[in-house]
């Protein structure tokens, strides 16, 4: 990042993440807490910042012994992950705090009453959804995902081979929920939730916690893992949170966001080694590869369908198998997963050789962010 | 093209609206489309703000539009999220660009019309439904099939 400290990311963990686990938010937080310090050779006094969507940041720091904290940020409704792991990287930088715990805590089971509740302002518009039946991020997934096949020369079957190539990575991922051989077959057998957009583009709800360390350059020498760099961030905001009424629906705010991030470094598209880009629903994943670039516009669908995100294809993207099988981790698991791939041999069988620059990206529509790693 | 509210079926989502949102259903209800407007600048401003994005203005008052627009996207949702939408599934959830200003959107249902019949860019036109004594609500149908 231009200006202020260099940042590291030094340690990275999960809870145990699974279906209606019956551990509430503190109980995940303290796991992917614990992880990720001894991930990164820490101890509860080395931490002076936490930042989370999900939980609060202030009980979750007393409960660990991050105490006292001198920095803290609570996130709302945001572009999932990527939110508390820019402010954290960003307070780490100006120097507010020196080592700095991000958070994405989830539980699957009152999400939907969640999603209804809405904070204050979508409480107020809601009124201009629900009435209609429209009730779910489905819904506006679907809406997105026709305008997509409308404009773009993307088919069901480029869909099918998304879900297809992701599977095939999570097979290769002791850590994914979802591991089971997938085919072009089932992903087209399973039902339309609201068509175009079918069961497999949507992310699989679980119960998970996760969490990210970011502490200064000069720390991260001394520390267990291979420091991995932040080089640049990007966040973005052009609409209010009605994705259903989003003037462009296939240029959204990825456009933009990724605007700033490259504004931010030397690096650029051609450098990166591999992509993990957001995949709450498929269609959001080949809106980020045509926002960078790395396909002609339109063309995303048939660079996937031609084995472009694959392993050996031209940008390695989703490589831990993404939300639709490591489970719903809001963006968590590709700042995780990039940077296991940039320290070298921790992604095991769909390790990226010589992975030195990972770009994750998270959300669509009216808001997302974005940030680029480094391996030195 | 309205059906009549049957009071044996679930109640609707819960909904909140409050003063700013108020003048759009009261016109619904006597099957109207009206959305706010600056009556500084002339935007139109869907969904309801207390303030013009455009020129900052809190002059802002809710004038009719003509219903009539056409297709951006199109959904057809084929899962029941709410008992209420239970034998309606599937349905058809849209964004329909209105005639009065480029990229005005409202969200609606198309309705009088199959999925496999709709085309992106059709052109459609308001009508109204109540969905129970206290409720109408604007929905679109394929323009001149109200004649």
């Amino acid at each position: 990042m231009r200006g202020g400290r260099r940042v590291a990311i030094v340690g990275v963990g999960y809870s145990d993440a699974g279906r209606r686990t019956g551990l509430s938010e503190r109980h995940h937080a303290a796991q992917a807490a614990r992880a990720a310090l001894a991930d990164a050779g820490l101890e509860s006094a080395d931490i002076d910042g936490l930042t989370t969507w999900g939980g609060n940041p202030i009980d979750f720091a007393h409960m660990l012994g991050f105490s006292p904290l001198r920095w803290h940020l609570d996130v709302g409704i945001s572009p999932a992950f990527i939110s508390p792991a820019i402010h954290a990287a960003h307070a780490v930088a100006s120097g507010q705090a020196d080592t700095v715990v991000a958070m994405r805590v989830i539980l699957q089971q009152p999400s939907r009453a969640n999603l209804w509740a809405g904070g204050t302002g979508m409480a107020f518009d809601a009124q201009f959804q629900h009435p209609f039946g429209d009730l779910m991020p489905a819904q506006w997934a679907g809406l997105l995902t026709n305008r997509y096949l409308h404009e773009s020369d993307a088919t069901e079957e480029d869909f099918a081979n998304f879900a297809v190539t992701q599977r095939g990575y999570a097979a290769r991922n002791p850590e994914a929920l979802m591991r089971e051989p997938m085919t072009v077959e089932d992903y087209l057998a399973a039902p339309y939730i609201s068509k175009p957009l079918r069961l497999l583009d949507c992310d699989y709800p679980c119960d998970s916690g996760a969490a990210v360390i970011f502490t200064t350059e000069e720390r991260a020498r001394d520390l267990r893992q291979k420091p991995v760099f932040v080089e640049a961030t990007g966040l973005s905001a052009n609409h209010d949170m009605t994705f259903e009424l989003l003037p462009d629906m296939v240029r959204t705010s990825p456009v933009h966001c990724l605007q700033q991030l490259w504004s931010n470094t030397d690096l650029s598209a051609a450098d990166l080694d591999c992509a993990q880009l957001y995949d709450g629903f498929s269609v959001i994943t080949l809106q980020w590869l045509e926002a960078l670039g790395v396909c002609e516009p339109g063309q995303a669908g048939p660079f996937v369908s031609s084995g472009g995100t694959s392993l050996t294809g031209a940008l390695p993207t989703n490589t831990d198998g993404g939300a639709c099988n490591v489970g719903r981790r809001h963006g968590a698991n590709f700042c995780i997963e990039a940077t296991r791939q940039l320290r070298g041999g921790q992604s095991g069988e769909r390790q990226v050789a010589d992975a030195e620059v990972a770009i994750w990206a998270n959300a669509v529509g009216p808001f997302s962010g974005a940030m680029l790693l480094t391996g030195s | 093209m309205t059906q009549q509210a049957d009071l044996a079926r679930p109640a609707p989502p819960e909904m909140v609206i409050d003063a700013l949102s108020a003048p759009f259903w009261a016109a619904a209800r006597e099957r109207r489309l009206e959305l706010q407007r600056c009556q500084d600048c002339g935007l139109f401003i869907h969904l309801p703000r207390p303030v013009c994005r455009r020129c900052g203005s809190f002059r802002l008052a809710f004038e009719p539009v003509s219903g009539r627009g056409s297709v951006y996207s199109y959904t057809e949702t084929r899962r029941v999220f709410h008992p209420f939408f239970a034998d309606r599934v599937p349905y058809l959830l849209a964004s329909i660009e209105l005639a009065e200003q480029a990229d005005l959107r409202i969200l609606s249902n198309l309705v009088g019309i199959a999925e496999p019949d709709v085309q992106f860019g059709m052109a459609v036109e308001v009508t109204f439904e109540d969905l129970s004594p206290d409720l109408t609500i604007p929905v679109f149908v394929p323009a001149g099939s109200l004649a």
